[in-house]
C-alpha cells in the first residue's frame, strides 16, 4: 500500500542517515583508541562535516549524544547540530552541569533511554520539543556501541509537519478514513479532521490498525 | 494609517527589527526560566551571533535592549564581557508598582485562557507516558527547599502541562507569559503557601490523568485567577 511505502521510505531514509553517523562515530572511537587515548569531546568535532551535510528541511537536528561519563573532559555531552534555513547549522547548547538548577538530564528522555535499553530503531514523539526545537517534533534514534559497550546514541529530529507533508498525497488518495499513529496511538498524519494530528486513537468501531513494518507506527484505516 | 499606507507598509523591505526582537525574546525567555544562570557569562558577541544565526549588528542591538531591561550586564576590561542578571524579587515589586490593578486583571485573563486551554487539551490528549514528567515535577516540588527552586519547578510544571496539550503554539505562549510575568506572580506567595500550590497542581494532574478535560480546564484557570487576585490585592495595599 502506498501510504505504508511512504512511511517506511521516510523512516528508512532517516535511519540510514543515523546509521551513517553511527558508523562514523564508531570509526572515530576506534581511531582514537588505536592512538592509545580516550575519546574526548573535541574529537567529536570531526563528525561535523557529515552532520552538516545531512541537515536540511527534513532532518532539522542531528548528532551524537554521549553516555554520561564516557568523555573524560565532558561528563555530559551532546555533539548536536540544528538546521538553519538562513545560515550555517547552529550547535545546540543546553545546561549540562548537574549542579545547575536548569541541568538538562537527557538520559530521562525516551530517545536516549530506549536505545540504551537495546532498541535498535526507536521513534519518539510526536511531542512538543520545548527544550530544543520549540516545535512539534519526532526524534529518531539508534544505539552506538564501541569496544563492545554502549557509548551513547545517534539521533535525528524531524518536524511533524515535514512527516505529515510527505504522507499527505498518499493519505488523500486513500478511499476513506486513513491516518498514521505512533505505537501509543497518537495521530501523526491524517486525511480527516475527525482524527487530527495530536489526538489519540484508542480504537473505534469500523477502524482497524495495521502495523507499519518495523517502525512501531500503525496505519489506521476503515475495516 | 489609511489603507494605501498599510499596503505600503506591507510591501516595505523587512528591516532588522524583527530579528532583533526574536533575539531579545529568546535570551529574555532563557534568563526568566533560569536556563541561563545569574552571573553566567555569555559567549563572545561573535560566537553568540553565529550560534543564533544573526549578524553581530543585530546581536548588539538586542544586547542594548537587554541591558536596558536589566537582564544583561556588560563589564569592560580584563575579565569583561556580557553577564546574565536574573531579576530579583525586589525588582518584581517595583514592576508591580508600575502596573494598574486593571492591567493585572487583563494579564490574568490572558494567562488563564492559555493555561485553561492547555490543561483541557492535555486531558483530552495526554498519554500515560506524558504524565510521568508531570508527576516527577510534583515530587520535585514537594522536596524543594528554596523559594527560587519552587518558582523554577512551578514554571516547569506549567510548561509540561502545555506540552502535554500537543500544541507547540500554546507551549510557546506559556513560556513567553512566564518569562514576562512569572516572577511577578510569585510575589504574593510565601513559604507557607507551598502546600496549597502543591494541592492545586496535584488536582490538575489528576484531572488530566483521568481525561476529565472540563475539570482540568476549570482547575487550571482557577489556579491562575487565584494567583492574580492575590497580586491585585497586593497591588491595592501599596500606597
Amino acid at each position: 500500500m502506498l501510504i505504508i511505502d511512504r512511511v517506511t521510505g521516510l523512516a528508512d531514509r532517516v535511519f540510514a542517515t543515523l546509521a551513517e553517523v553511527r558508523a562514523a562515530t564508531v570509526a572515530l572511537a576506534a581511531t582514537v583508541s588505536a592512538e592509545g587515548r580516550d575519546l574526548r569531546a573535541a574529537d567529536l568535532a570531526r563528525l561535523r562535516p557529515l552532520l552538516y551535510r545531512n541537515l536540511g528541511p527534513l532532518v532539522v537536528g542531528l548528532g551524537f549524544v554521549a553516555l554520561p561519563g564516557l568523555l573524560p573532559d565532558a561528563p555530559w555531552y551532546l555533539e548536536w547540530w540544528q538546521y538553519d534555513p538562513e545560515g550555517p547549522p547552529g550547535q545546540f547548547r543546553v545546561e549540562l552541569d548537574p549542579a545547575h538548577p536548569a541541568f538538562y538530564d537527557y538520559t530521562r528522555w525516551d530517545w536516549f533511554a530506549a536505545p540504551r535499553e537495546g532498541v535498535e530503531r526507536s521513534l519518539c514523539g510526536p511531542y512538543v520539543d520545548y527544550l530544543c526545537t520549540d516545535e512539534y517534533s519526532l526524534t529518531f534514534s539508534m544505539p552506538v556501541h564501541a569496544g563492545g559497550a554502549f557509548v551513547g546514541v545517534v539521533a535525528a529530529d524531524v518536524f511533524v509537519r515535514s512527516f505529515e507533508n510527505h504522507l499527505l498525497p498518499a493519505l488523500k488518495d486513500a478511499p476513506s478514513t486513513a491516518f498514521v499513529t505512533n505505537a501509543a496511538g497518537r495521530v501523526i498524519a491524517s486525511n480527516t479532521a475527525r482524527w487530527s494530528g495530536g489526538s489519540v486513537f484508542r480504537g473505534a468501531p469500523g477502524l482497524v490498525a495495521v502495523p507499519v513494518g518495523a517502525t512501531g507506527l500503525s496505519l489506521v484505516v476503515a475495516e | 494609517m489609511g489603507l494605501a499606507d498599510s499596503r505600503l507598509a506591507v510591501f516595505s523591505p523587512v528591516d532588522n527589527t524583527a530579528r532583533v526582537d526574536v533575539v531579545i525574546r529568546r535570551l529574555a525567555d532563557a534568563i526568566a526560566l533560569e536556563l541561563l544562570a545569574d552571573g553566567e557569562q555569555l559567549p563572545s558577541e561573535l560566537e553568540l551571533a553565529s550560534q543564533l544565526g544573526v549578524s553581530t549588528v543585530t546581536l548588539r542591538e538586542a544586547l542594548v535592549s537587554l541591558r536596558h531591561l536589566g537582564l544583561v550586564e556588560t563589564r569592560r576590561g580584563r575579565g569583561g564581557g556580557s553577564f546574565v542578571r536574573t531579576p530579583k524579587p525586589t525588582e518584581a515589586g517595583a514592576r508591580l508598582h508600575g502596573l494598574s490593578p486593571q492591567e493585572l486583571r487583563d494579564f490574568g485573563d490572558h494567562y488563564a485562557a492559555i493555561s485553561g486551554a492547555a490543561a483541557r487539551l492535555a486531558a483530552e490528549r495526554a498519554l500515560d507516558a506524558e504524565l510521568v514528567p508531570l508527576r516527577r515535577t510534583l515530587a520535585d516540588m514537594a522536596a524543594a527547599d528554596t523559594p527560587a527552586e519552587l518558582r523554577r519547578l512551578d514554571g516547569r510544571f506549567h510548561i509540561e502541562v502545555a506540552a502535554a496539550s500537543q500544541s507547540a503554539r500554546l507551549t510557546r505562549e506559556e513560556i513567553a507569559l512566564q518569562a514576562d510575568v512569572g516572577l511577578l506572580l510569585w510575589l504574593p506567595y510565601g513559604p507557607a503557601d507551598g502546600h496549597g500550590v502543591a494541592c492545586a497542581h496535584r488536582d490538575i494532574v489528576n484531572a488530566i490523568g483521568t481525561g476529565d478535560s472540563e475539570t482540568a480546564r476549570t482547575l487550571a484557570e482557577r489556579h491562575i485567577q487565584e494567583a492574580v487576585e492575590r497580586l491585585v490585592e497586593l497591588r491595592l495595599l501599596e500606597p
